[in-house]
């Protein structure tokens, strides 16, 4: 069911998930599809999420943006046309490079896994400041079998530091380790399922980086026939219209209902980037978010060493990294 | 309609790996019906192309995507035909290199080829055939009648119909490959001829036809009625004229008609994704119909090309597609769904997104006219059995067509 309606204030907004945003150009959501984009949300009873750019908006802007309660999401850094220093506890700051400070409760770092490995112990360092944080990485096509052990032993030492707070009596949330050992059932992105993204031209996307690619003509480069097409899924006047919508549930998705890796952001347009259909993940992803279980699993036995710590939760021992290589065959 | 020789060799029913060459987009033909909308002279596969997908494919007999226990490789067109000096060099090469590697497919190999026929009796094609025979599968494409064939099967600049030019070519063929089967397919202009065709078949000396209505959604109102008409003519025909015995028409299956067992028969129909195909510019497609010549609406679905290799990600969709996740609800719920096939392909190009996951189901009502023509077949065929009391002598060596839907 839909919960979220994500709202990009700008073409320039903040990228804050898999995709970066490449489009450079200002193109603010005018006004008036601001106001219908909030009524559609009022109407259909979803909270707003505001994403905003890197440049101060209008103070015309405030009074609309704040006439209904909202999460922002903003680059650090840049403060909203709003106060922030009055916003609540689920605002979210980006960061494309590890910051020495986080103002907000919830930071999402983006980082290609080359970055994320220089700065390991910088990232370390966040996980004592309270904020949860969120790694998403930003090359995740590129990541090659070579590099799975690496992952396993970064994953690893971050457990290390996490152990340590939890014997502190703390609770670190990092999304890559902690999300999983406390989660029962899958909790992904749910793009196109659960939240919905407003453009600035008044369409509606499964998620931003649908928009950008639209933008951009990449459509094409992703095999299909006509370039023109768009990736909208309706606009403000039809209001939403999916195409294949249950393509997008996870009963329709083969590989992933049947998974245990929770935490996994469970990308569409990766799935769609990497292997043609948005039901499909690709290697990359699977892998990835199964060494992140498994060290999971592994942080989740060292606590229970030391606390009783979320006994209903069980994560099994397995011994593929794929679920492809364990699919029901016919 | 169209004949090609059905093989019902063991080791081609699901056990055999099944590669592809399009050889040529090229074709002496000009058939009305063509669904190979990218048909051109020019893309004819050039000997480097070939060579470097054979050796792709054999240095890599450990992967998992090669592990069959034997391997069919496949030549189509186009006419395939037009490139035999090519094919020659192509099979001998194929040859060489599975006896010099100890490949697990020497000896368990197969080379496959659909045709017009046109040239199937010249030196070039029959001398290849005397060299190869003990691996070989042909399927010469026939329309039914001489009217019939000749409606759709011209030639490319005169016009004139094919029939007399393939017609001539059918006993050599059937000398050279005994028992061969055929392969029919059905469009909405072809159903008032089917009883007609099927006999014609049958008299060229054909015992097997194996038919199927086209995927495609060509279906006018009323089809399904006239259909199930034609199938009920063709069903009394069968039966009162006694060709029940010796020959076999794959329409009529006991198996078909009957609601799905979700569990047991969760699996895909066509084998896409198990399949591998190169075309002239060593582009790699899960099948040749998710090629660019045979899609409508989509771009080619291109899993790799013979340097790269195959980038298995594009494979991961085809893989792990089932029955119910493809099927609309009303599939699932079906009571007469098995038998009800589809083509990953077609499924792809009339989809409404990119995916291979929303099953096309044009044929719905033809393939429940199809059900209620079976059911009466086999009521009337067993009624007579049973009065003349020669059911059980009959059951003991019936023969079954094993569908094949491309
Ligand atoms: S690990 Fe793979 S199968 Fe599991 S939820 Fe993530 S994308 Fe799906
Ligand atoms: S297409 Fe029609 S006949 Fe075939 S399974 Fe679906 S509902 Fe049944």
């Amino acid at each position: 069911m839909l919960q979220y309606l994500v709202i990009l204030l700008d073409d320039t907004s903040v990228a804050y998930c898999h995709a970066d945003n490449p489009l450079k150009e200002h193109n603010l959501t005018p006004l008036e599809t601001l106001k219908k984009g909030i009524l559609f949300g009022m109407k259909q009873n979803l909270m707003i999420q505001y994403v905003f750019p890197n440049y101060e908006l209008p103070t015309a802007y405030a009074e609309v943006i704040e006439s209904i309660d909202n999460v922002k999401i903003y680059p650090i850094g840049c403060k909203p046309v709003t106060s922030i220093e009055d916003g609540n506890d689920i605002d979210v700051e980006v960061a494309n490079d590890v910051p020495e400070k986080v103002e907000a409760k919830n930071l999402v770092l983006r980082l290609t896994f080359s970055e994320m490995l220089k700065q390991k112990n910088e990232i370390a360092k966040l996980f004592v400041l309270g904020a949860r944080v969120n790694l998403c990485i930003i090359d995740v096509e590129q990541f090659a079998e070579e590099q799975i052990e690496t992952y396993k032993q970064v994953l690893n030492e971050w457990n290390t530091t996490l152990l340590n707070l939890y014997k502190q009596g703390k609770s670190p949330q990092f999304n890559l380790l902690t999300d999983r050992i406390m989660l029962e059932k899958m909790h992904n992105c749910e793009a196109g399922v659960n939240n919905i993204t407003l453009a600035p031209n008044g369409k509606f996307y499964l998620c931003p980086a649908f928009y950008y690619d639209e933008q951009m003509k990449v459509f094409n480069q992703l095999n299909h026939h006509n370039p023109s097409s768009d990736n909208s899924v309706g606009d403000l006047e039809k209001g939403l219209d999916i195409p294949n919508p249950q393509l997008l549930h996870l009963d329709h998705a083969p590989l992933c209902r049947n998974c245990d890796a929770y935490q996994c952001r469970r990308c569409i347009w990766l799935n769609r980037r990497l292997t043609w259909d948005l039901n499909t993940p690709s290697r990359q992803q699977c892998v990835m978010a199964h060494i992140e279980r498994n060290a999971s699993r592994a942080l989740l036995n060292d606590i229970r060493k030391v606390s009783k710590f979320m006994p209903e939760i069980d994560i099994k021992e397995i011994n593929y990294l794929d679920p492809f290589e364990v699919r029901k065959e016919f | 309609m169209t004949i090609i020789k059905a093989q019902q060799e063991s080791w081609q029913s699901g056990m055999a790996k099944n590669i592809t060459f399009i050889v040529t987009k090229d074709c002496q033909l000009a058939c009305k019906y063509c669904y190979l909308v990218g048909k051109n002279v020019k893309e004819r596969m050039p000997w480097d192309v070939a060579k470097t997908f054979i050796d792709y494919v054999l240095d890599h007999e450990t992967d998992p995507e090669f592990a069959e226990e034997s391997v069919v490789w496949d030549f189509i067109g186009g006419e395939p035909f037009l490139e035999i000096e090519l094919i020659d060099k192509i099979c001998d090469y194929i040859k060489t290199e599975l006896f010099r590697r100890n490949h697990h497919w020497f000896n368990s190999y197969r080379f496959s080829f659909s045709t017009n026929g046109i040239n199937y009796h010249e030196k070039a094609v029959q001398d290849f055939i005397q060299k190869n025979l003990d691996h070989l599968s042909i399927g010469i494409t026939i329309d039914g009648t001489e009217k019939k064939h000749d409606l759709n099967r011209v030639y490319k600049i005169t016009e004139k119909g094919s029939y007399q030019d393939v017609v001539k070519n059918i006993p050599l063929w059937l000398e050279q490959f005994p028992g061969s089967g055929t392969k029919v397919t059905i469009s909405s202009v072809d159903i008032p001829y089917i009883t007609e065709s099927v006999l014609h078949l049958y008299s060229l000396g054909i015992h097997e036809v194996n038919i199927n209505v086209v995927f495609e959604d060509v279906w006018q109102e009323g089809d399904d009625l006239k259909f199930e008409e034609q199938l009920m003519q063709l069903a009394d025909a069968i039966i009162d004229g006694g060709y029940y015995q010796d020959y076999a028409c794959s329409f009529f299956s006991e198996h078909i008609g009957k609601p799905m067992n979700l569990e047991r028969d969760n699996h895909n129909w066509c084998g896409a994704g198990k399949m591998l195909s190169v075309d002239a510019a060593g582009n790699l497609y899960p099948c040749t119909r998710f090629a660019q010549y045979s899609l409508r609406d989509k771009d080619a679905w291109i899993i790799g090309n013979i340097h790269d290799g195959i980038d298995k990600n594009k494979l991961r969709p085809f893989l792990t597609l089932d029955l119910t996740t493809q099927s609309p609800q009303k599939c699932i719920e079906c009571e007469v769904a098995s038998g009800c096939a589809w083509c990953q392909g077609e499924n792809y190009d009339a989809a409404k997104t990119h995916t291979v996951f929303q099953r096309a189901t044009a044929i719905c009502l033809m393939h429940k006219a199809r059900v209620r023509a079976n059911n009466y077949y086999w009521n009337k065929l067993y009624r007579k059995l049973e009065l003349e009391d020669l059911r059980e002598q009959y059951e003991a060596k019936k023969r079954e067509v094993k569908p094949k839907i491309c």
